[in-house]
C-alpha cells in the first residue's frame, strides 16, 4: 500500500511537469453574438503597436457599439497561441499573421466578397491582392508591407577604400573582403541564416540570381540558380570568411542587425524599420542604402514582405468584421499605423501619401513590382518552416546546399 | 473508547471526501484532464492551423518513432539527464558537508547558494546567454585576457561546446535545491553516532563512508528521483541557450516535442502529443529502472 501510494505520487509528479508544457494555452470562451470581436495582433514594436491598436479599439467601439477584445502577442508566441486557439475551438475573429493560406485551405476564413468593401479591394496594390489570393478568392488582406535593400556602412567602406556599393556578386565579395581586412572585429557582411527569418535572407539572394521558389505553379526549390545561390552563401561563410561567426546560428534582429548597429558590419540586408532604429538610436553609424547586387547580371530585384489581417468565419460576426475592415483601411488609420511602425503602405492611396518621404523613396519606387514569397500556397507555410529550421546547417562546415534543397523539393512535392 | 479509535484513523467516507475534496479537484483538473486530452490529441490528425481533421489512429506514434532526428534527440536527452544529475549530486554532497559546518559567514554563503534557485529559470538562462555570447560574453573576454584561449569560443553555437555549456548551466541551476536537500539530510543524522565512531577510532573518510552515506541514503534516493524528473522536463535552459541554432542536433525530447508542435515543418499538435505521451512513459520507465536498481524497498524501510 505504501509503495503504491508513493508510486502514485511519482506518476503524478512526472505527469504534471511533463503535461504542463503540453497543456498551457487555452482560455476563455468564444463569443459569436455580434456584441464583441476578438482581434489578435502581432507586436511589431513595443512602443507603437499597442498604442495604435488601443486607440483603434476606442474609435471602433464608439462607431459600432461592438466591443473589441484586443490581444497583442509577440512574434515569438503568436503562432503557437493562435494554433492553440483554433485547436480549442476558440479562434479569433480577426488575426494578424505572416501566413494565411493554410487557414484559407482549412475553410476557416471569409473571402473579400463577404467582408471587404469593393473600393478597398480596388485600392490595394495588385501585387498584394495576388499574394493574398488562394484558389481564386482573396483571403489574405495585407496590413502593411516592407521591402529589403542593401545597407552599407559608409565609414567602413571609405576606410577600406571602396567608393560605391557593389552591383555584382563578385564586387560584393571583393568589398566584403576589404572590410574584413580592416580587422578590429569588423565583418564584411552580416548574414542571418538562423531560425528567425532565414527564408527572407535566402529569398532576397536567390531572387537576385534569377531563382525563385515556385515557377508556373510548380516548386523549383532545387533549381540550378537556387543551388548556386545557397552555395554562394555558404562560401561567404566557409571559403571567403567574410561573415560574422556562425551565420547559421545568427538571427536577424539580435544578431545581424545588432552588429550593423554597432558599426561592426560592412553590409547587411535591411528594411525601413532598421533605418528608423539607426537614425534614432545609433546616429554615429554612417550608412547608405543601395539595391541588391546581382548574381546573374539582371536588374536588381526587390524582395518584399507583407503580413495579413484575416477574418475567421463565425456565426453572427460578419457585420462586426466588415466594420473592422472598413475602419482599418481608412487612410487616416492604416497609414498612421504603417508610419508609426516604419513600414511601407499596401494601398495605392497610401503610396501617394508616402511619396513625399525622401527616406522611403528607394523602397516605394520598387513596391509595385515587388517580388514576394509564395504565401498563397499552403505548402509554403511548411517549406518556410523547414528553411527557417534547417538552412543554417546547410551553410555550416559540414553543410551540403544541394542536398538540403533536394530534400526541400522532395518535401514540397510529397505533400501535394 | 469508540471516539478514540475514530481519531486514530477511520473517518467516515463523507468526512474523508470533504477533506480530500480540494486535492481531488486539483488532481482531476490539473493532472487527469490534461492527461486525457493529451492522449486524445495524440490519436487525432491536425492541420498546421490547429484544426482537428479527424482520427489518426497510431500514425502520429509511428511518424514520431521513425523520425530521423529521434535517435540523436534521445541520445542528447540521456547525456543531459545523466550528466546533470550525477555531477549535481556529487557537487551537492560536497557543498552540503561544507554548509553544515559552523564557520564565519555561513549565513551569507547559504544565502548565496539559494539565490540562483529563487531566480526564474528563464532569467538565469538569459543571463548565461549573455555570459556565453561569442562577441560580447564575459567568459570569452576573461579567457582571452588571461590568455587561456587565443580566439573566442562559440559556446552556444559550436556543436562541440553547445551541449556541455547547457549541461554546465543545468548543473548550476540544479545544485541549490539538491544541496539543501542534503543539508537537511545531514542535520537528521544524530550526533552520537559520529561520537561513537570517533571513539572507535574511525578516520574521517571511514566515518563518511560507513555512517554518513548510508544514513543519507533515503535523501540521496529522493534527490536522484526528483532531479531525474526535473532535469528531464527542464525546458527553459535548452530552449533559450540553444534558441538560435538550426536543426535538432542539440534538442532534448522536451524541446523537440515543442518544436514538433510549433517550429518544425510538421507543425503538428497531434504528433507533438504523441511525443508527449512517449516522454511521460520514458521518464516513468527510467525512474522505475533506477528504483529497481537501487532496491527501493530497502530504501523506504530506512525512510
Amino acid at each position: 500500500m505504501k509503495k503504491s501510494l508513493r508510486w502514485g505520487a511519482i506518476v503524478a509528479a512526472a505527469t504534471v511537469t511533463t503535461l504542463a508544457l503540453a497543456a498551457c494555452g487555452s482560455s476563455g470562451g468564444s463569443s459569436t453574438d455580434g456584441k464583441s470581436i476578438k482581434v489578435v495582433i502581432a507586436e511589431y514594436s513595443k512602443d507603437h503597436t499597442k498604442k495604435f491598436w488601443d486607440e483603434f479599439k476606442k474609435t471602433y467601439e464608439k462607431q459600432t457599439g461592438v466591443e473589441l477584445k484586443l490581444q497583442v502577442i509577440s512574434w515569438n508566441d503568436i503562432d503557437q497561441q493562435t494554433s492553440t486557439m483554433v485547436q480549442n475551438n476558440n479562434a479569433p475573429d480577426i488575426l494578424n499573421l505572416n501566413a494565411y493560406a493554410s487557414y484559407a485551405a482549412d475553410g476557416l476564413l471569409y473571402d473579400s466578397s463577404e467582408v471587404l468593401p469593393a473600393a478597398t479591394k480596388a485600392d490595394i496594390i495588385p501585387a498584394f491582392v495576388k499574394s493574398g489570393t488562394y484558389k481564386g478568392k482573396f483571403y489574405g488582406f495585407p496590413d502593411l508591407s516592407s521591402a529589403r535593400a542593401l545597407f552599407y556602412n559608409t565609414e567602413l567602406f571609405s576606410k577600406a577604400g571602396i567608393d560605391a556599393a557593389p552591383t555584382t556578386w563578385d564586387e560584393f565579395v571583393t568589398d566584403a573582403k576589404k572590410v574584413e581586412a580592416l580587422g578590429d572585429g569588423n565583418v564584411g557582411y552580416a548574414l542571418p541564416l538562423g531560425p528567425e527569418e532565414a527564408q527572407a535572407e535566402f529569398a532576397i539572394w536567390l531572387f537576385n540570381n534569377g531563382g525563385d521558389f515556385k515557377e508556373d505553379g510548380k516548386w523549383t526549390l532545387n533549381s540550378a540558380a537556387n543551388v548556386k545561390t545557397l552555395e554562394f552563401l555558404r562560401d561567404l561563410n566557409v571559403k571567403d570568411k567574410v561573415t560574422q561567426n556562425n551565420p547559421g546560428s545568427t538571427n536577424r534582429t539580435d544578431g545581424a542587425f545588432s552588429l550593423f548597429e554597432q558599426g561592426k558590419a560592412g553590409m547587411v540586408v535591411g528594411f525601413s524599420p532598421l533605418q528608423g532604429a539607426l537614425d534614432s538610436d545609433h546616429p554615429d553609424v554612417k550608412y547608405a542604402i543601395a539595391p541588391m547586387p546581382s548574381g546573374d547580371g539582371a536588374e536588381p530585384q526587390t524582395y518584399g514582405v507583407t503580413d495579413y489581417l484575416m477574418a475567421f468565419k463565425k456565426d453572427g460576426n460578419k457585420d462586426a468584421v466588415k466594420s473592422f475592415y472598413k475602419l482599418y483601411y481608412q487612410a487616416d488609420q492604416i497609414n498612421k499605423w504603417i508610419k508609426s511602425e516604419g513600414f511601407l503602405p499596401v494601398t495605392t492611396s497610401g503610396l501617394k501619401e508616402f511619396a513625399d518621404d525622401p527616406k522611403l523613396k528607394v523602397y516605394l519606387d520598387t513596391l509595385p513590382n515587388i517580388h514576394l514569397t509564395p504565401t498563397d500556397d499552403p505548402e509554403w507555410d511548411k517549406v518556410k518552416l523547414t528553411i527557417q529550421q534547417n538552412i543554417g546547417l546547410a551553410v555550416g562546415d559540414n553543410g551540403d546546399p544541394k542536398k538540403f534543397l533536394d530534400d526541400l523539393q522532395a518535401q514540397a512535392e510529397a505533400n501535394k | 473508547m469508540r471516539r478514540r479509535r475514530r481519531e486514530r484513523g477511520t473517518a467516515s467516507p463523507v468526512e474523508a471526501l470533504l477533506w480530500l475534496g480540494p486535492a481531488l479537484v486539483l488532481i482531476i483538473g490539473v493532472v487527469l484532464y490534461p492527461a486525457i486530452t493529451l492522449v486524445a490529441t495524440s490519436f487525432s490528425s491536425y492541420s498546421i492551423t490547429g484544426l482537428r481533421k479527424g482520427d489518426a489512429g497510431i500514425t502520429n506514434y509511428t511518424t514520431f518513432l521513425t523520425s530521423p532526428d529521434l535517435p540523436k534527440v534521445v541520445g542528447n536527452t540521456a547525456i543531459w539527464v545523466a550528466a546533470v544529475v550525477v555531477i549535481t549530486i556529487i557537487l551537492s554532497l560536497g557543498l552540503a558537508q561544507f554548509l553544515s559546518k559552523e564557520f564565519f559567514g555561513r549565513r551569507f554563503v547559504r544565502w548565496a547558494v539559494i539565490v540562483p534557485w529563487a531566480a526564474a529559470l528563464v532569467i538565469s538562462s538569459q543571463l548565461f546567454r549573455l555570459i556565453l555570447d561569442y562577441y560580447h560574453g564575459i567568459l570569452n573576454q576573461a579567457l582571452l585576457t588571461l590568455h587561456v584561449i587565443s580566439k573566442p569560443i562559440d559556446w552556444l553555437g559550436d556543436p562541440h561546446f553547445t551541449l556541455p555549456s547547457m549541461i554546465a548551466v543545468g548543473i548550476f541551476v540544479t545544485i541549490p535545491f539538491t544541496a539543501y536537500l542534503f543539508v537537511a539530510g545531514l542535520n537528521g543524522i544524530p550526533g552520537d553516532v559520529y561520537e561513537a565512531a570517533r571513539i572507535d577510532g574511525g578516520s574521517p573518510w571511514q566515518i563518511y563512508r560507513a555512517i554518513t552515506l548510508p544514513l543519507l541514503r533515503p535523501t540521496l534516493l529522493i534527490a536522484v528521483v526528483l532531479n531525474m524528473i526535473y532535469v528531464f522536463n527542464s525546458f527553459p535552459v535548452i530552449w533559450i541557450l540553444n534558441g538560435s541554432n538550426p536543426g535538432f542536433g542539440n534538442d532534448t525530447l522536451i524541446t523537440y516535442m515543442y518544436k514538433l508542435a510549433f517550429r518544425s515543418a510538421q507543425h503538428d499538435v497531434g504528433l507533438s502529443a504523441a511525443a508527449g505521451v512517449f516522454n511521460v512513459l520514458l521518464i516513468l520507465i527510467a525512474v522505475a529502472v533506477y528504483l529497481r536498481f537501487v532496491n527501493w524497498r530497502e530504501g523506504s524501510k530506512n525512510a
